[in-house]
């Protein structure tokens, strides 16, 4: 019945992805000896990071997600592992050719530096792609990920508008994931109890503060889970719309997406409150637009590239990455007043030692002063 | 006794504020030094937790100069306006009061210049005591801080044209420091009067790229946000070197014009923001809305707008242009609400995704495609290579081709010292 709702404009590419047909495909390739050309997207935000395989036809070859361990530098490191013990056991690891990587999220360019990225774009453009690209149709898309929410507004494909929520992080995936700890409920059940409920309990969603305040005291009054759960959605839901949402055109279609998009009863309270059928991306997918995007945009810039200079060659460093150590050092610039705290990324290569000194030193990226003096990207 | 006072730095502004009381006798005037993070954070601790970024800032300077350049008198604007800036002075009087600092802070009435009484505050800082000359001081300061506003004011709108088309990154920003100084430095009014040459002069050395049609954004909000680089995180440079032209149009001298009600471009924008708000509440808010329908309507490609965090004129403001978005108020904007953090990623974003989300419409939408109009002054300082100042005369006409003919003949001097030895050889 979904099916028809979204119509035939879901596009082909959609039927493609939720049955991993394609990977039965590539086992085809692999019998012919023909090597796969892919692009990778990876997005890696405050809480997980996504790598995704995208082949030349657009289509999902592997993907990948996993919770960020320690530092950015840690959890690339051992997703791209990850990554290859996957595509080793099903034998294409040597069938496939890295054409281009991709970067979003928060933490995009220090893993452009670290894995040797190609392009390193927003979240928000590779969610506005990803989503044209998904569901060419789509005119609003919602977005809520573990520290951030995002609201973007498409027109034609392009995005007309966008905001993010700049002052309050409240109704995002970290908050939610404290209350369910709070009571005692895992995070994965959080959408079943709120569908559950009978009646909805009104909580105060102005401020994350307020609202887990408001929370307890419910609790305390002698309401039950449920309602208290769902009460936290809708408060969530009040909270988006009026901070993120405020003065947008929210029109139909929309797409929800991000990680908080697994939760059945956010969706529930934004179709009661919007007034109208939610959109989520079938198979997991809703998590996997960022690196789907930015596997997309690099694809884009590869050919864009190649059509002008006939030339394009990736600086991935390959899956030899995992060979070498990044070493990240701190200093307090003293050129002036401000003492900005720099941050260098330096890469040692094990394979590569240098008898008297040790193992080589290679500066691949230093940030964080106000100025730009000491900036290398 | 010399009086040592001091003021709050708002950007360059500090030049102008300084060049009003420098020459008053019996004052010695102190620069504020740049804001810094930690002068926010002692800004931030002492002020009332939801009051407006400037408040903060200011106070945290004025603690900054109690502790570190031993200044006890500070100079801060009141207004009898409709928002909270008219408290700012008795309030930071008070709080610095209540912390046990022996500090004044003097207000200076800028409410409506007109009537003179902000030049109270003037007199009464001088130690002349003849009646009448007192006043030749106030007004000579006055005339040299009025000149240096207006050079501010070119530089920094400059600063926002040129940087994007520069070939060399850094070349503005060392420009425009390097004016600053001197203008800073400058006390000859004669002087003052040519310093646009001078201007011209150091801005048509850095080496740009013509003939590029750079996406163009307004720049405005609140007057201290926007003007204060620190504060704002430096959003005009880091547009700038995006590859963006910033047309940044707060500034001091532009406040002050208006305050003496001869800016007939805030009238202009006042008559362009009628309709949607009928009278001034505060903060920029009346011409925040102007600037907007004229941006509109002169094809700029995207709209930012700085304001602090809890600034009533300002949110007002946000407010109705996000209600009459998209129709009739089409063109993109942005919003960045501004408090103590210092954190810069959550902007970056934002910023990159504006860029391109720019960009995409300059390629898509027609109401956004070719209508690029190179500014003026652009032209006006590259192109012009006629005009020369009388510096640039004589370095071009008589300097060099003196120093080449002496060089010439030391040459030949030296080269036929070193050549008779070997010919004697030979």
């Amino acid at each position: 019945m979904e099916k028809q709702e979204m119509g035939e404009s879901k596009s082909m590419a959609v039927s493609q992805l939720q049955n991993d047909s394609r990977l039965h495909q590539s086992a085809l390739n692999k019998e012919k000896g023909e090597i796969i050309n892919v692009y990778m997207g990876i997005d890696i935000g405050s809480v997980s990071l996504k790598i995704l395989l995208l082949d030349e036809n657009e289509e999902i070859i592997e993907r990948l997600w996993l919770r960020n361990q320690g530092s950015p530098i840690e959890s690339s490191q051992e997703g791209l592992k990850k990554l290859r013990k996957n595509l080793d056991d099903k034998g294409i690891l040597d069938k496939i050719r890295i054409k281009g990587v991709g970067t979003t999220g928060s933490a995009r360019y220090l893993i452009k530096s670290v894995v040797g990225g190609d392009i390193a774009k927003t979240e928000i453009i590779a969610h506005a792609v990803a989503a044209s690209h998904y569901f060419p149709e789509v005119r609003t898309i919602l977005e809520i990920g573990g520290q951030d929410s995002k609201i973007i507004i498409l027109r034609n494909g392009i995005v007309a508008d966008f905001a993010m929520n700049s002052v309050c992080a409240a109704g995002t995936g970290s908050f939610l994931d404290h209350q369910a700890t709070r009571l005692g409920i895992p995070i994965e059940q959080f959408g079943d109890y709120a569908l559950r409920a009978k009646e909805s309990v009104m909580i105060a969603g102005r401020c994350g503060v307020f609202a887990e305040s408001d929370m307890i005291h419910k609790a305390q009054m002698g309401y039950n889970k449920e309602s208290i759960i769902q009460g936290l959605c809708d408060a969530l839901v009040r909270n988006y719309l009026n901070n993120v949402g405020k003065g947008k055109e929210i029109e139909s279609p929309i797409l929800f997406q991000g990680g908080v998009a697994f939760n059945q009863g956010l969706i529930k309270a934004f179709e009661e409150e919007l007034k109208t059928k939610i959109h989520v991306p079938k198979d997991g997918l809703n998590i996997m637009m960022g690196a789907y995007g930015a596997a997309l945009l690099v694809k884009e810039e590869a050919e864009r590239t190649f059509k002008i200079t006939r030339e394009w060659n990736t600086k991935f460093r390959g899956f030899d990455v995992l060979n070498l150590d990044f070493e990240t050092k701190a200093f307090q610039c003293q050129g002036c007043p401000n003492r900005c705290e720099v941050i260098s990324v330096y890469m040692h290569n094990n394979n590569d030692n240098d008898e008297n000194k040790g193992p080589k030193k290679e500066l691949v990226a230093r940030w964080g002063d106000r100025c730009g003096k000491w900036a290398v990207y | 006794m010399v009086k040592r006072i001091s003021f709050p730095s708002m950007g360059w502004s500090r030049i102008a504020f300084r060049a009003l009381f420098e020459k008053l006798p019996g004052v010695e005037v102190v620069s504020p030094p740049i804001v810094t993070r930690e002068i926010v954070k002692i800004g931030a601790k002492v002020s009332p937790e939801f009051v407006c970024l400037p408040f903060k800032v200011t106070l945290g300077e004025f603690i900054n100069m109690i502790e570190n350049h031993d200044v006890h008198t500070f100079i801060m604007s009141i207004d009898c306006g409709p928002c909270r800036l008219g408290f700012y002075a008795p309030i930071q009087d008070k709080i610095l009061k209540d912390l046990g600092y022996d500090a004044e802070v003097l207000p200076i009435q800028q409410d409506d210049l007109l009537n003179f009484k902000w030049a109270k505050t003037l007199l009464q800082l001088s130690n002349v005591t003849n009646p009448i000359m007192k006043y030749v001081d106030v007004i000579h300061s006055t005339r040299i801080a009025l000149i240096k506003m207006s050079y501010i004011a070119d530089i920094t709108k400059l600063e926002g044209l040129i940087r994007c088309r520069e070939i060399k990154l850094g070349d503005t920003t060392r420009t425009v420091d390097l004016l600053m100084n001197k203008l800073d430095n400058e006390w000859d009014v004669y002087n003052l009067h040519n310093f646009d040459k001078v201007v011209k002069r150091e801005f048509s050395k850095i080496p740009i790229k013509r003939n590029i049609q750079p996406l163009r954004i307004i720049v405005t909000g609140e007057n201290h946000i926007v003007m204060e680089p620190f504060i704002n995180m430096d959003v005009v440079k880091k547009f700038g070197e995006e590859g963006v032209e910033v047309h940044l149009v707060n500034t001091l001298y532009d406040w002050i014009l208006h305050k003496l009600h001869i800016n007939l471009k805030r009238k202009k924008l006042e008559k362009l923001a009628k309709p949607y708000i009928p009278l001034d509440i505060g903060g920029e808010a009346m011409w925040v809305i102007g600037h907007y329908i004229e941006a509109q309507s002169h094809g700029f490609d995207g709209f930012i707008h700085l304001y602090p965090f809890t600034c009533m004129p300002e949110n007002t403001a946000r407010g109705i242009l996000e209600g009459q978005s998209p129709d009739p108020f089409y063109l993109p904007v942005q919003f960045y609400s501004l408090d103590e953090h210092t954190g810069y990623e959550g902007m970056r974003t934002r910023l990159e995704s504006f860029i391109d989300l720019m960009k995409a419409n300059r390629e898509n939408n027609p109401k956004f495609m070719n209508n690029y109009q190179e500014p003026p002054e652009i032209k006006a300082i590259f192109d012009d290579k006629t005009q020369e100042d009388g510096i640039s005369r004589f370095i071009n006409h008589i300097f060099t081709p003196l120093a080449n003919n002496i060089g010439i003949i030391l040459k030949n001097l030296f080269s036929s010292e070193e050549s008779k030895p070997n010919t004697r050889e030979n």
